[in-house]
């Protein structure tokens, strides 16, 4: 009885993660990247996860498909729907992956084969997911996709190469290979960091809709306060590989509690407003604070 | 008005289009910088904003002399500086001085702090004043470096550190000008805001004009006294800061700053008034 309820607790999340940490042995001892870090997302639920570079929020992202560098070990649990994929076997974890959880990059050409149409590299990724879908279907598919990001005249763009794609068009191939599986999950670390402003903004309004439409959930991993603030609901800082502050987003916003959090949202440049003198984040104390916090000590 | 310290005419540079042409006929020309004109006066921050492949960055190059334009003039305090050779290049490249995007790609990571700062003056023949290590250490403390770590190398330092040591080697020849070339683009959020008070501050403190090339236009706002937009190699719209931002005239400005993602003002206006009470508060308590 008792087990079936829980059970039925953990399926309503679509990701629970709990206690992870990811650590790397190096000659002064082992190193945390990721220490001990909770996350929770609802189906079709947006959870930002922000911090500067080094603060694990990359790691976090690679971690929880179990793509963490080999050199790493990686403890905790991951639950997507209630199915735990930490100790998962590799062939179990490659159907989870690209099929229920897919992923975007900051860099789409680097994520592309460049001797392959983009219409191939869509297809032979799902029939990979698909076993027994003919190249027929798949090319269908391929094309739905691609008609989905709002790519023109998607049945003549199958057959060309990336190259002949602009960045931001080469992020919109990316995001319809990962939506070509229907995930119930897409995580996106710095999807439009490389991007221009003006494709910057198509690309997450993008997501957005497909949010809405789809109902997939979105993590968002990304530098940029201003992005988060826009289409996430929740969301998680990181520092130094560890969570110093978590909430809704208004509440992030608007009654900051950490020190970190109020002097990275001091830091940030306002289009609409100068500030007088631009107030650095303080290095310090943040991390051990965190970890003292969250293992209950008084700190 | 001052007469403007920097001045750009009509400057256009075209390349040559790869692939193109072949023994007799010419090959195809592209055209980065399309009759591009502004003035900066001294003390002054210009910005040149836009999207990768507007031409600001060609159009920087340009006015620093580090290409060499297909038409137009560069005329630094008055004096046309287009065609500088040899030793009058040397004394332009005393007075505009470049900070570049990447640090760690821009300083020889070989080459400790001390021999990167003084490196211009040693190719411009120039001595060095009050020996190496004196004058190393008293760039240091002008950009916010620790003054005993001018033997470490690049590697030693972090991102926001290196860029300051780029900043070093730029004041180095005691230029009037610097053109930032998306010089906080690859900074931290926390870092990026020390970088532009130190810029800030150098600028007061010293009378230093800035050329300011930058895609983010939050942190053009941050820095700049007047605003040209780039696109397509031209420059669509300028004018003072707040009326660029405030009430810009060009449909292409519309566009780019209705892109900018940002935070609610409202919560904006929320976090500071929490913030201000919650100081209050804490004053209280202590009084």
């Amino acid at each position: 009885m008792t087990t079936e309820s829980s059970v039925k607790n953990d399926t309503d999340a679509l990701l629970e993660v709990r206690d992870l940490t990811v650590t790397f042995q190096t000659p002064r001892g082992p190193l945390d990247a990721v220490r001990s870090l909770d996350l929770d997302l609802e189906p079709g639920g947006a959870l930002g996860i922000v911090g500067e570079s080094g603060s694990g929020k990359s790691m976090t992202s690679l971690a929880i498909m179990g793509l963490q560098p080999r050199a790493a070990r990686r403890t905790g649990s991951v639950r997507l729907r209630g199915r735990e994929l930490v100790g998962m076997s590799e062939a179990d974890l490659r159907r989870v992956r690209g099929d229920r959880i897919a992923m975007v990059f900051q860099d789409p050409l680097s994520s592309l084969n460049p001797y392959y149409t983009v219409g191939l590299q869509i297809e032979e990724a799902y029939r990979a997911h698909r076993p027994g879908v003919t190249r027929r279907a798949a090319r269908k598919v391929a094309i739905a996709a691609l008609e989905r990001v709002r790519i023109r005249d998607a049945a003549r763009r199958v057959h060309h190469y990336p190259h002949q794609f602009s960045g931001g068009m080469r992020q919109r191939v990316m995001i319809a290979m990962a939506l070509s599986m229907e995930p119930e999950l897409l995580i996106a670390d710095e999807p439009t960091t490389a991007l221009d402003v003006t494709v910057q903004a198509q690309i997450l309004d993008l997501l957005q809709e497909i949010r809405r439409e789809t109902g997939t959930g979105l993590v968002l991993i990304t530098h940029d306060l201003a992005v988060v603030s826009e289409i996430t609901d929740h969301i998680v800082v990181m520092k130094d590989g560890v969570c110093v502050e978590r909430g809704p987003v208004e509440q992030i916003f608007t009654r900051p509690q950490h020190p970190y959090t109020q002097a990275l949202l001091d830091a940030v440049p306002r289009i609409d407003d100068e500030i007088g003198e631009l107030r650095a984040v303080a290095p310090g104390a943040v991390v051990a604070d965190a970890v003292a916090e969250k293992n209950g000590g008084a700190a | 008005m001052s007469e403007p310290l920097l001045r750009a005419t009509n400057l256009v540079k075209e390349f040559p289009v790869l692939g193109t042409g072949g023994l007799v006929r010419p090959p195809q020309r592209f055209r980065a910088v399309d009759d591009v004109s502004f003035e900066i006066r001294a003390g002054e921050t210009l910005a040149l904003v836009g999207e990768s492949g507007s031409g600001k960055s060609t159009t920087a190059r340009l006015a620093a002399r580090l290409l060499d334009v297909t038409s137009g003039t560069v005329e630094l305090d008055g004096e046309d500086v287009t065609t500088l050779k040899r030793s009058a290049l040397n004394r332009f490249r005393s007075e505009v001085q470049v900070v570049f995007q990447d640090p760690f790609s821009s300083l020889n990571p070989r080459h400790t702090v001390e021999r990167i700062v003084t490196a211009p003056l040693v190719y411009q023949g120039r001595p060095v004043p009050g020996g190496a290590r004196a004058f190393t250490r008293s760039l240091m403390e002008r950009v916010g470096l620790d003054p005993d770590h001018s033997q470490k190398y690049p590697a030693q330092f972090s991102g926001g550190q290196a860029q300051r040591i780029g900043i070093a080697r730029a004041l180095a020849v005691g230029p009037r000008v610097v053109v930032c070339d998306e010089a906080v683009s690859a900074l931290d959020v926390s870092v990026q805001a020390q970088v532009i008070n130190l810029l800030r501050d150098l600028q007061r403190e010293e009378g230093l004009t800035y050329l300011f090339i930058a895609h983010d236009l939050a942190v053009v706002r941050q820095i700049a006294t007047r605003v040209a937009v780039m696109t397509q190699g031209q420059i669509v719209e300028e004018g003072d800061r707040d009326a660029v931002f405030g009430a810009p005239s060009h449909e292409y400005t519309r566009k780019l700053l209705d892109a900018v993602p940002r935070i609610r003002p409202e919560w904006e206006r929320q976090r500071r008034a929490n913030a201000a009470r919650a100081s209050e508060v804490q004053f209280g308590a202590q009084a």
